[in-house]
């Protein structure tokens, strides 16, 4: 009975079943409706991890537990606690404007990877071997993901990668400075542990063509990601001089490249823009500026990526959109041309507009183009393509127009980010198990517990967020040979203060209307305008409530009612009602394995 | 009709000649001054005076609180605006009050800039913008007889002066980081380090500052690329920046600071930006600019008001006062001044 | 030393804590060794969503009315306190909560209200407390903490003070509160330590042992015990009810019963018998109750039995406005009830003297077997003053019980007419004196006898044992006192704190002014008032109600028409309209 205050039966679907005392499974669309208003952090993960469960994980010391959380969904966590976009935080209940700025999310779940205990218990189900195989295309973040999970469905399952070390992405598109290689390494033989069969080095459509894959194998997942840098499409974009922005990064990773010019100037507003100009200080440039067309706050980055790499002293230079590059055999600069900034594209890209007669040049020895990438054309080979000679599908059911053969991650989708390609190469996975087998393995239900109130304290909720510590002063991080982690994670102390400051929002509070006796208590305690008069509670389509209609006329109010949206889980009025009139549950938004029954 | 209720945040020169315009433009409205400082609207060129000690601190202040109830006007200082809601028409204070307002005009001026590979060292380091960072100086070199300055605007080199009439040890290091609003250049260069040191002044000659360590209260010590020197207390002009964090993510355009037309209107319709914390295209420069120093100010508070109140008044700037900083040019008349 | 002449409110809705940050406050700055005067006002309403205010004014000198500017402004809740910003002084500090629980439009802030030299101090009190304690309860503390910082006052005063007020409640009450006001100290200290005012640290008067915070309440408490009261009868009523709280809490330690009577008329007349059995009782009420009592009043004028009767005057007529202070209940007291029925009544003007009068009319009514009236009011009983308090000893609370002499044993008249007019009381049960008492006009012996003759006589011994008492009622005091006054200022009840300072003031400004203080009510000492009013050029009688009271009472004393300043506000009278008012006497006298 958690979205609906009033209603004395909830939404719980029928189909649901016991699990020990006080415990349900819905499936109910309000149930996930509530999940999507009231967890902010798990709806914002494309994965959906259980943000507040492997944090309380991490404040009760169960580090293995904590990462196993993670791992269960986004496989990666001691890489993702360094790397991800963090979408969550920026639906973070703490980050909303009058109560501070949200929690750590994702350094604590790296703390959660750097403090596990070895040989920490698996929580993934395993299912029976198939009989059946898939290959999949690619070993970057989407490809391993959808091996791993069709692994543990139990199908036999092959890679193939045309580099020769697997992580794609990961380990060629991402500086080690940010991703030491011996974590991901470590995560990766995680992955492959399940008895998954790696073949590096195997170009699929060169050493070996799509139809004979397509023979081999059950189905055919195609995860090779985009790889294909975009060009400015600018006058002087071939002299010497000039790098496409991934093939930079990936040289250095490759370890190819060990030198460049003084004087860098790296067009693009995204992370490999940001690599790129962190890897040319490293290799010894002296002036490096980031040139993007709108301003800073067009930046598809972090704002810690931001300021370490102005704290590198690296430059940004906004308003500038790239006319020509100059140079006579070498490169020599970059003509430029000031804009002016026009309303964004519906997807939220900002859109200029060049002023007339505002050209300006900026000297340069190196220039690095990273405006993009795009998936690589496949030649040939089975599957309906666009004009451009790439592989297309379904977004939601991964097939493409050839059954059997279907594409995943950023390949689909175009550049996104690592959390969001693990979340494709799952679902992904899911979609192939059923087809092969006609049968559902797995569903997305919210778990309702009863529960008593935490030992959380009040205090906790005015704690200030702790950044993450950097090597500082800067001069450190270029110091010798070795390559230095700029961050330098948390120690398990910090770790565990900043889990103190948690809300658990997957706690729910609610008033039991027929015990409540109006008495205004818990208002008059309550941290912020949480616990509502309520003359009429809206619901919306799904049953879920749409809207608490407040009134200060005291003869109107029906209910006194918490609005689980605004409430913080600080738990004074649940200690303060003097009638015992408000219930705690846990809710949860997990996967769980479905029994298969026989039919008849 | 409703009463109009006109918004300014900042309570510099802008601000108050803005106000004072939509003022005499509209007997009626309701104007309303937000300012972070909880002191009055000052000069900040007597600032220097007063750490000699030639001035008293009243002195510096140079519009009484009856001006704003004679001219009716909510002055509200010490109260920060956070943020501002376009669609909704408001500002949101720090203490979460929400005003709503019919025309806005941004006008909070500039504030000292901290380039990222210093802000470590921030705590140990003074500016001087306000009152009250002049007030911290008074103290400070009350025990300290040793000045370091990183430095080469405006500010510093009158700061500099008022050392010397102090009688303070001073020495200056002047480099491309800290030198502003004009790119230093060797010439310059040779032509600051000569006056300085005609005064008196020990110039410190080095590319970089490594690292900045508090040894005691009131003892420092700074290793550059070149030597390791100490001093009671350092000073650190690196020029002003716009103080526009605040507005980042409300849709209004941002670069170094709003981005305006040549009217001084934002994006956002009845909005605009004025003073040091305007950015606008201009085309003569073929570039954009911002604007400095008091005069600028004073005018362009009165265009952003009058325009409010319905005029159409362009900007105009003197093509030869503009110089060019870290990218954007800056209107300035300092160097000739100097 | 500076002067320190300065007036703190507290502003919050019932439940924020006001009320007792602002007793915390009062407590603090009379251990610094600071005058106080302090005054809270609150709700009417008994579970209230009210106002509360607490103002304090604060001084190196003694200080005897209330503050009329407030120089700092706790708000403890912000929509509230506009209604207080018309009192702020020029520059004055504003205390807030720079993080409530939701945002608010312009229109219910504090800060829009603000004039523009107001200087704002944000310290987010629920954030602190929750970090000091757990819970956002002890965010009156923080915003104390706050206030201390800024205005200079050694923390250790508050610390002292908190630990005091709730130790009895246990270590982790105290240790709560103690670190909430600490949070709130250090964050002011740190935030603006820019702008810390200096006003309280430079002073260096030490705590004198003799000066005790007490309220008006609390020593007419203390008075009563001190008494040797033994029996309270009463029917709660705004303000006087906190009387009956104090005694229900401690009288019987002492030997002593409450009892909570079904109305007043059943009080007065259960203090009647108890005083008829020879037991001290008292009753305290306030105007709509007073009027219930005024029958039986008569009856004990009539019968010659003792009464104490305090009267906590409030805003009237009938129910009128319960929590406001007013003087206009002057006429009920002296003149309430059928007959001539002549009665003392007297009126105490601070905290002090509320302590000494109340001991005072238990002698009185026993020594002139009437009831004693004790005219107070709501400002009086709610004030709080860090007086010296010299507590009275056994012998100064002793009985004045005139009972007859052995020679008259069986043939004791109970009225016999005396020249004094007191008639030597037996109590019931004394062998040989045979007890009458009666509410119909009687004989010397006692016995009914409606004779003109005998009406005429009894009505005469009553009223010469009144005029008798006058030698043991406190006379008029002159303040200033000099030969010739162009303007005299007589004050009386809570008033004359206010007169005093105006007329202090005045002095000040050059002007020949001096005032006086009447407490004796009635009967009044006629020849003292009226020398002074004939001293005086112009006499001024500033009350706080809209008839003038006192001056009907007393101006035919004087040929030359008494100038009468009368206001109806429910709150006490700033000294300045006194001054105002007398200047203005001066001004038109030198025209």
């Amino acid at each position: 009975m958690m979205a609906n205050g009033f209603a004395p039966e909830g939404p719980i679907n029928s189909n649901t079943e016991p699990e020990g005392p006080n415990v349900l499974y819905s499936t109910d669309p309000a149930d996930f409706r509530y999940m999507t208003v009231n967890v902010p952090c798990q709806s914002a993960c494309p994965a959906l991890t259980n943000i507040p469960a492997y944090i309380r994980a991490l404040y009760e010391s169960k580090f293995g537990l904590s990462y196993e959380i993670n791992r269960i969904v986004n496989l990666f966590p001691g890489t993702l606690g360094r790397i991800c976009s963090r979408p969550c935080e920026l639906k973070c209940r703490h980050g909303e404007s009058e109560l501070g700025n949200p929690v750590n999310i994702c350094h604590i779940k790296r703390a959660a990877a750097d403090f596990r205990p070895p040989g920490h218990t698996y929580l993934s189900p395993r299912f029976a071997p198939s009989g059946k195989s898939v290959c999949i295309v690619g070993s970057g973040p989407a490809g391993l993901a959808a091996a791993h999970d069709l692994a543990i469905l139990g199908f036999d399952v092959t890679i193939y990668e045309a580099c020769h070390e697997p992580g794609g992405m990961l380990r060629y598109g991402i500086p080690d400075f940010r991703l030491p290689r011996d974590i991901l390494s470590e995560e990766i033989q995680n992955v492959l542990r399940l008895g998954i069969s790696l073949k590096l080095g195997v170009n699929v459509g060169v050493d070996i063509s799509l139809e004979t894959l397509m023979a081999d194998f059950g189905a055919v997942l195609v995860a090779s990601g985009c790889y294909e840098s975009m060009k400015l499409d600018v006058p002087g974009e071939n002299l010497a001089g000039v790098y496409p922005g991934l093939e930079y990064v990936m040289d250095v990773a490759a370890g190819y490249k060990e030198s460049i010019g003084k004087k860098v100037l790296v067009t693009g507003a995204g992370f490999t823009a940001f690599d790129c100009s962190r890897l040319a200080l490293r290799l010894g440039a002296e002036d490096v500026s980031i040139c993007i067309r709108g301003f800073e706050e067009d930046l598809r980055v972090t704002h810690d990526e931001i300021l370490e790499a102005k704290r590198e002293g690296i430059k940004i230079r906004s308003l500038s959109l790239s006319k020509q590059i100059l140079g006579s055999g070498k490169v020599e600069g970059i003509e430029f041309q000031r804009t002016r900034p026009i309303e964004r594209t519906s997807g939220g890209r900002r859109r200029v507009q060049p002023i007339e007669g505002s050209e300006f040049v900026v000297e340069a020895d190196t220039v690095i183009v990273a405006i993009g990438q795009a998936p690589r054309p496949l030649k040939g080979g089975p599957g309906e393509k666009n004009d451009r000679g790439v592989l297309l599908a379904d977004r939601k059911t991964f097939q493409s127009s050839t059954p059997g053969l279907y594409v995943t991650g950023d390949y689909l989708t175009g550049p996104t980010t690592v959390i969001e390609a693990i979340a494709s190469g799952r679902r992904a996975a899911e979609r192939i198990a059923q087809d092969l087998t006609g049968r559902k393995f797995r569903e997305w239900a919210v778990r309702i517990q009863d529960f008593r109130i935490t030992d959380r304290d009040r205090s906790w909720d005015v704690l200030p967020r702790i950044e993450m510590p950097t090597v500082l002063p800067v001069k450190d991080r270029f110091l010798n040979e070795e390559v230095v982690e700029v961050e330098s994670g948390y120690s398990s102390e910090q770790a565990h203060e900043e889990s103190k400051r948690c809300y658990l929002c997957y706690l729910h509070y609610e008033i039991d209307v027929a015990k409540c006796i109006y008495c205004r208590y818990c208002i008059d305690n309550a941290p912020r305008d949480c616990i509502k008069l309520v003359k009429q509670v809206l619901l919306d389509e799904t049953g879920a409530v749409k809207e608490l209609v407040e009134t200060t006329n005291w003869l109107d109010v029906n209910a006194v009612v918490i609005d689980n949206s605004r409430c913080i889980r600080c738990g004074e009025c649940v200690r303060v009602c003097p009638v015992d009139c408000i219930s705690v549950s846990k809710v949860e938004l997990l996967e769980r394995p479905l029994v298969q029954e026989s039919k008849a | 009709m409703s009463v109009k209720r006109f918004v300014i945040i900042g309570n510099g020169p802008a601000a108050n000649h803005a106000a004072k315009a939509l003022r005499e433009k509209s007997s009626e409205s309701r104007i309303t001054i937000f300012s972070k400082d909880p002191f009055r609207s000052y000069s900040a060129h007597l600032l220097p005076d007063f750490i000699a000690g030639l001035i008293k601190e009243e002195d510096l202040y140079n519009r009484s609180y009856a001006h704003y109830n004679e001219m009716d006007m909510n002055l509200r200082l010490g109260q920060r605006v956070v943020s501002v809601d376009f669609s909704k028409r408001n500002v949101i204070l720090d203490h979460k009050e929400v005003v709503q307002f019919d025309g806005l005009i941004v006008a909070t001026g500039g504030k000292p800039r901290i380039p990222e590979q210093f802000q470590l060292f921030q705590d140990i380091m003074l500016t001087l913008k306000t009152p009250l960072d002049a007030r911290m100086w008074v103290e400070k070199l009350r025990n300290v007889e040793s000045v370091l300055i990183i430095g080469g605007d405006l500010t510093s080199l009158s700061l500099t002066k008022a050392l010397l009439k102090l009688d303070k040890r001073v020495k200056f290091i002047l480099n491309e980081d800290s030198f502003w609003p004009v790119p230093l250049n060797e010439e310059i260069y040779r032509a600051v380090t000569d006056r300085l040191e005609q005064r008196g002044v020990e110039i410190v000659h080095c590319q970089r500052i490594r690292r900045i360590t508090q040894l005691e209260e009131n003892l420092l010590e700074v290793e550059t690329d070149r030597e390791i020197l100490e001093t009671g207390v350092l000073g650190a002009f690196f020029g002003l920046v716009p103080d526009v964090g605040f507005l980042a993510r409300t849709g209004l355009d941002i670069d170094r600071g709003i981005l305006v037309d040549e009217f001084l209107k934002t994006r956002f319709a009845n909005v605009y930006a004025a003073g040091d914390c305007a950015q606008v295209y201009h085309p003569a420069l073929r570039d954009y600019w911002v604007s400095i120093g008091h005069e600028n100010a004073t005018a362009l508070g009165r265009i952003a008001a009058l325009n409010l109140a319905g005029s159409h008044f362009e900007v105009r700037v003197e093509p030869e006062n503009i110089l060019e900083v870290g990218g954007v040019k800056v209107n300035t008349s300092w160097w000739t001044e100097f | 030393m500076p002067e320190v002449d300065f007036t703190v409110e507290v502003c919050g809705m019932a439940g924020d804590g006001t009320i007792a940050a602002g007793g915390l406050i009062n407590e603090a700055m009379s251990h610094g060794g600071f005058s106080v005067l302090g005054f809270d006002s609150y709700p009417a309403e008994i579970r209230g969503f009210g106002r509360c205010v607490t103002n304090s004014r604060i001084g190196s000198n003694e200080i005897v009315a209330l503050g009329e500017k407030t120089h700092a402004l706790i708000s403890l809740n912000d929509e509230q306190s506009r209604s207080r910003t018309p009192s702020l002084a020029e520059h004055s500090l504003v205390f807030f909560d720079s993080n409530p629980p939701a945002y608010v439009p312009e229109d219910s802030s504090l800060l829009s209200v603000l004039p523009p030299g107001a200087q704002v101090f944000g310290i987010p009190f629920g954030a602190l407390a929750v970090g000091a304690s757990g819970a956002s309860r002890g965010r009156n503390l923080t915003a104390l903490g706050g206030f201390a910082a800024v205005t200079g006052v050694d923390p250790n005063l508050f610390r002292k003070v908190i630990r005091d007020k709730f130790k009895s409640k246990g270590d982790r009450l105290v240790d709560i509160n103690v670190k909430s006001f600490d949070a709130g100290y250090e964050y002011a200290l740190e935030k603006f330590s820019d702008r810390l005012k200096k006003i309280f640290s430079k002073i260096e008067t030490g705590h004198d042992p003799q000066k005790v915070m007490l309220s008006g309440n609390q020593a007419i408490g203390m008075a009563a015990i001190d008494a040797g009261l033994k029996l309270y009868f009463g029917y709660p009523i705004t303000p006087a009810t906190p009387i009956m709280e104090y005694l229900a809490k401690y009288l019987p330690e002492h030997g002593g019963q409450v009892v909570q009577m079904e109305d007043e008329i059943s009080s007065i007349g259960a203090v009647l018998g108890s005083f008829y059995a020879g037991a001290r009782s008292m009753t305290a009420t306030s105007g709509p109750g007073f009027a219930l009592m005024t029958e039986l009043i008569t009856h004990g004028v009539m019968a010659e039995i003792p009464a104490v009767i305090l009267d906590a005057q409030r805003g009237g007529p009938a129910t009128g406005l319960p929590t406001k202070t007013e003087q206009s209940d002057l006429h009920a007291a002296v003149f309430g009830g059928p007959g001539d029925s002549a009665r003392i009544v007297i009126a105490p003007t601070n905290v002090e003297e509320c302590y000494h009068f109340v001991i005072r009319s238990f002698q009185l009514a026993e020594k002139y077997q009437t009831p004693v009236i004790v005219l107070t009011d709501f400002f009086l009983h709610n004030r709080v003053e860090n007086r010296p308090l010299i507590r009275a000893t056994e012998g100064q609370a002793a009985s004045w019980n005139v009972f007859p002499d052995e020679a008259f044993k069986d043939h004791y008249q109970r009225y016999a007419d005396t020249p004094s007019g007191i008639s030597p009381r037996a109590l019931p049960g004394m062998q040989g004196f045979n007890f009458i008492a009666t509410g119909l006009e009687h004989t010397e012996k006692g016995s009914p006898d409606y004779s003109p003759e005998n009406h005429t006589k009894m009505s005469e011994k009553r009223h010469r044992k009144l005029r008798y008492s006058l030698k043991d009622l406190e006379k008029p005091a002159e303040f200033f006192a000099s030969d010739h006054l162009d303007v005299g200022v007589i004050g009386w009840g809570s008033t004359f704190g206010s007169v005093l300072e105006a007329v202090e003031k005045s002095r000040k400004n050059g002007f020949k002014v001096g005032a006086l203080k009447v407490t004796s009510i009635f009967p009044y000492h006629s020849e003292t008032i009226g020398a002074f009013m004939a001293k005086s050029k112009r006499v001024l009688v500033p009350e706080l109600n809209y008839e003038g009271q006192l001056a009907n009472l007393i101006a035919h004393l004087d040929s030359k028409p008494v100038e009468r300043l009368n206001f109806v506000t429910g709150t006490p009278i700033p000294p300045s309209a006194i001054q105002n008012r007398i200047e203005e006497l001066l001004e038109v006298e030198a025209q």
